[in-house]
């Protein structure tokens, strides 16, 4: 049953090997630094996404064409979401942000083209962007505010007894944010994968039993398509979260202290 | 359900922090299991604290689309 096996689709394959790291010469033993089907896809997102903008701004015409309309629709929606919910001092992150959203868009759009491997359903790929969003925000709040940062865990109005449990709660909360960040998109795209693959691995089930079997395959193919255009929708709305909790995060580390 | 996921996630993420940070001072300080326990009620303090604010945030996200309407924004300035 290896053509139905949901699981299989997350199987990381490694092409070559770069180097080891460490380790004692025997095989097995140290960590492989090595080229993965994985780096492969996010080396074509990240290819995809800049030929396509270098392409598309090429012309820079004033009445922009078809390809360079969309890159500005991109560009205005990217930059309405950070002034919204980081004002416009937040817009010294937008090249981050925006690379954040389009790494992340076409990663999981990716996902859904069959034969295609889902960046995004790997746990390690989404807590590496969580923890590189939150060390931007320490860094830059540290940066920006000093020590004032640390108001971030102090609310103002509250009186000194309650504060002993609000600061450890306070804290709490902002150290479950990249947790809840990554768990989000990777539970998602890994989730809604494993369903999809389960759904068309019944129409072949189905198929291989007769006539009637064809005949009943029809409901879970029809179930298929219609997950695939649920998955479509979470894998931008998925993005789109990630970003704008992104832009939130930041504009904590602007203004903290509520 | 994206919003359900959402608060769902903030909630449980807190806990899993409490929880993970908790053991990790027991396991540093030999305390087993108080730190962990505390850690954990903090953590679903800290949680419920997430999904408060994770509500709050939508209410003032359809608040505000609600004002503005559904004029998109025109500002090119920059």
């Amino acid at each position: 049953m290896a053509g139905t096996d949901p699981i299989h689709q997350f199987n990381i394959i490694k092409y070559f090997t770069f180097a080891t790291v460490g380790g004692d010469g025997t095989p097995g033993s140290g960590v492989e630094l090595a080229f993965t089907n994985s780096a492969l896809f996010m080396a074509l997102v990240l290819a995809l996404v800049s030929g396509y903008l270098i392409l598309s701004t090429q012309g820079r015409g004033l009445v922009p064409g078809r390809l360079q309309l969309v890159s500005e629709m991109f560009y205005e929606f990217i930059a309405n979401t950070v002034r919204s919910s980081a004002g416009t001092e937040g817009m010294r992150f937008f090249p981050f942000v925006f690379t954040l959203f389009a790494f992340l868009l076409v990663g999981n759009l990716f996902g859904i083209v069959p034969y295609f491997f889902t960046i995004t359903s790997h746990v390690i790929i989404a807590a590496a962007l969580a923890l590189l969003v939150m060390a931007i925000v320490i860094v830059y709040g540290f940066m920006r505010n000093g020590f004032g940062f640390f108001k971030l865990f102090v609310p103002s109005g509250i009186p000194a007894p309650i504060l002993v449990i609000v600061v450890p709660i306070e804290i709490l909360s902002f150290i479950s944010r990249p947790l809840s960040l990554s768990l989000r998109l990777f539970g998602n795209m890994l989730a809604g994968h494993i369903v999809l693959k389960v759904f068309a691995g019944f129409v072949v089930m189905l198929s291989g039993a007769g006539f009637l079997g064809i005949i009943g395959a029809i409901l879970p193919l029809g179930m298929t398509i219609a997950l695939t255009a649920l998955e479509l929708l979470v894998a931008a709305l998925q993005a789109f979260v990630f970003t704008i909790l992104t832009c939130v995060y930041l504009n904590d580390a602007i203004h903290p202290g509520h | 359900m994206g919003r359900a996921f959402r608060f769902a996630a903030e909630f449980v993420a807190a806990i899993i922090a409490g929880g993970l940070i908790g053991y990790g001072i027991d396991w540093l300080a030999g305390t087993t299991p108080w730190a962990m326990i505390v850690l954990l009620l903090l953590g679903f303090a800290a949680g419920v604290l997430n999904v408060m604010r994770a509500a709050a945030e939508m209410n003032s996200d359809v608040a505000d689309s609600a004002t503005t309407g559904s004029v998109p924004d025109d500002d090119d300035e920059d």
